[in-house]
C-alpha cells in the first residue's frame, strides 16, 4: 500500500465512518440476542479496519462516530457518553497497534489478531464502564461478555481478513486499470 | 429484508430546498441547537420533559415546511427490531430507573421476567428519543446545503485550532460521511438484490438466530466495504489531482453571517435546554 497521505486519511475515516453510521441508521449493524446488551454488534468494524488501515487516529475517529451512534441507537439501553463513546476510541488503537506490531510475522494472522484485539477492547472497556459506573453487576457483565463476546470476536475476524485479503487483490488491478484510461 | 427499495429512502444526508424559516437560519445555531436539544434528549427519562420535546420536534418540522412522512420514514426499515428490542426492554429490563414521582407497579413477575411501570415508561421514553433523535438529525441535512454545513462545523471547530486541531480537515470527515451515507444505502439495496438473486438466504432464522443472521449479514457487509474502498481511491485521485492541500490558507466563497433572527432563536433553544437539562430530576411524571 502506498504511504499515507492527509488526502488518504481524511477520505478513508470519512468513508468509514459513513459504514458505521448507515450500519446505525438502518439498525443492519445490530445482531439482536436475548441479553441485557440488547444487541451484539458489527459496527466496530470499521473502526478497526480504520486503525489497520490508516493508523490511530483514523481509527479514533471511526471509533468515535460509532459510539455517537449508538448513543443515539435505540438498540442499546445505556445513554451514558462515558460508557458507550469514550471506549469506542480505543477500538482502532488498539487494533493498529498489534496489526503493526504482527505484520512481520504473517499477515493472515496479524489481521486476526487485531479484529480479535478490537472486537475484544470493545467489549471489555464498555461492559468494564458499565460495571465501574454501576450499570450493571459484574456476573451479568461476565456472562455478556462470553455469550456475545466471542461470536463477535470470529465474526470481526472473518469480516477483516476478507475485506483486507479482497482490498489488497482488488487494489492493485484497479489502480494499474484506472492508469491505462 | 423483503422490501428492497426501503434502502433508497435513507432521508439523512438528503438536502431538499426551501425558504422556511429553518432553512434561513444559521448553519453554526442550527449546529448549536440540535446539540443543545440532544443533550437536553438524552439527559431526560420522564414523560413530562419527553413530551414538550417532542412537541418541539413536531414544532419544527412544521416551521421547516416539511413532510413528516418522509422524516419519519427513515425508520420503517427498523421496525422489527425496534419492535423486538421494545418487548425485550418490557420484559426484562423492569428495574429500570426512570424519574417518576409515581410508585413503582410491578405488573408481573416471574422468574427473569420483571415487568413493571418503569419499563413501560423505558420502553415510551426510548421510541420517543428515537424519532425526536431521528427528526433532527435529518432536519439538520435537509434544511442545510452540504457546503454551508461544512463550513458550519469547521468555523465552530476553528477555536480549537490553535491547540492544534485541524479544524478543516475534521469538517471535511464529516461532510465526506453525510454524501457517502445514501450512496452507501443505494449500494447496499443492489447488493442485497444482487446476492438474493443468486439464492442468499436472507432475513432467514427471526430474530434469534444469531448465527443466521450473522451469515445473512456477512454477504451483504464485504461486498458494501469494498465497494465503499473503491469509490474512496476515485476520491482521493480526484482531490490529490485537483491538488487538494489542506486547510492552510484556504479561503471561501460564502461566508456564514448571523443575522439578529439567528441570535433570537439561538438563545431561546439554548434556554429551552439548559432548562429542560437542569430540572431533569423534578418532573413528577
Amino acid at each position: 500500500m502506498n504511504t499515507s497521505t492527509r488526502v488518504r486519511k481524511i477520505v478513508i475515516a470519512g468513508v468509514l465512518a459513513a459504514i458505521s453510521s448507515l450500519l446505525g441508521v438502518t439498525q443492519l449493524g445490530f445482531i439482536p440476542v436475548p441479553t441485557a446488551a440488547g444487541s451484539a454488534t458489527i459496527m466496530h468494524i470499521p473502526a478497526i479496519l480504520g486503525g489497520i488501515m490508516e493508523g490511530p487516529l483514523v481509527g479514533a475517529i471511526v471509533g468515535l462516530t460509532f459510539g455517537v451512534f449508538s448513543l443515539i441507537s435505540p438498540a442499546v439501553p445505556v445513554k451514558d457518553p462515558l460508557v458507550i463513546v469514550l471506549p469506542r476510541l480505543f477500538i482502532g488503537i488498539t487494533a493498529w497497534a498489534v496489526y503493526i506490531g504482527l505484520k512481520r510475522l504473517n499477515e493472515i494472522g496479524a489481521l486476526i489478531v487485531a479484529a480479535a484485539v478490537g472486537t475484544l477492547t470493545n467489549t471489555i472497556l464498555v461492559l468494564g464502564m458499565a460495571v465501574l459506573l454501576k450499570y450493571i453487576a459484574l456476573p451479568v457483565a461476565v456472562s455478556i461478555a462470553i455469550m456475545q463476546g466471542l461470536p463477535e470476536v470470529v465474526v470481526a475476524a472473518i469480516i477483516v481478513v476478507a475485506v483486507m485479503l479482497a482490498w489488497k487483490g482488488i487494489e492493485g488491478r484497479w489502480l494499474r486499470r484506472r492508469s491505462d484510461l | 429484508m423483503q422490501d428492497f427499495a426501503f434502502l433508497r429512502h435513507v432521508a439523512i444526508g438528503q438536502y431538499l430546498p426551501g425558504e422556511s424559516l429553518i432553512h434561513r437560519l444559521d448553519a453554526r445555531v442550527k449546529l448549536t441547537l440540535v446539540m443543545a436539544l440532544t443533550i437536553a434528549l438524552v439527559a431526560n427519562t420522564s414523560y413530562i420533559a419527553n413530551g414538550v420535546l417532542f412537541v418541539i420536534c413536531l414544532g419544527l418540522i412544521g416551521a421547516a415546511g416539511l413532510p413528516l412522512r418522509y422524516v419519519v420514514g427513515v425508520l420503517r426499515p427498523a421496525l422489527p427490531v425496534l419492535a423486538f428490542l421494545a418487548l425485550f426492554q418490557l420484559l426484562f429490563l423492569g428495574d429500570a430507573s426512570v424519574v417518576t414521582t409515581a410508585p413503582r407497579l410491578v405488573f408481573w413477575q416471574w422468574g427473569p421476567f420483571n415487568v413493571t411501570s418503569s419499563g413501560v415508561q423505558l420502553v415510551v421514553i426510548s421510541l420517543l428519543r428515537l424519532i425526536d433523535l431521528t427528526v433532527l438529525a435529518t432536519l439538520l441535512t435537509n434544511t442545510t446545503p452540504m457546503a454551508y454545513l461544512a463550513h458550519g462545523i469547521e468555523d465552530m471547530l476553528k477555536p480549537f485550532s490553535r491547540l492544534g486541531l485541524p479544524a478543516h480537515e475534521i469538517s471535511l470527515v464529516g461532510v465526506i460521511t453525510l454524501r457517502f451515507v445514501p450512496l452507501l444505502a443505494e449500494q447496499l439495496e443492489t447488493i442485497m438484490k444482487a446476492q438474493a438473486s443468486r439464492g442468499a438466504n436472507l432475513g432467514a432464522g427471526g430474530r434469534l438466530c444469531f448465527v443466521q443472521n450473522t451469515r445473512a449479514v456477512l454477504v451483504l457487509i464485504v461486498p458494501l466495504f469494498l465497494d465503499a474502498f473503491r469509490r474512496a481511491e476515485d476520491l482521493i485521485v480526484a482531490m490529490e489531482a485537483r491538488c487538494y492541500a489542506g486547510g492552510k490558507g484556504r479561503t471561501r466563497l460564502t461566508d456564514l453571517r448571523m443575522t439578529p433572527a439567528d441570535a433570537v432563536i439561538l438563545a431561546a433553544g439554548l434556554l429551552c435546554s439548559a432548562g429542560l437539562v437542569a430540572l431533569a430530576r423534578r418532573f413528577p411524571f
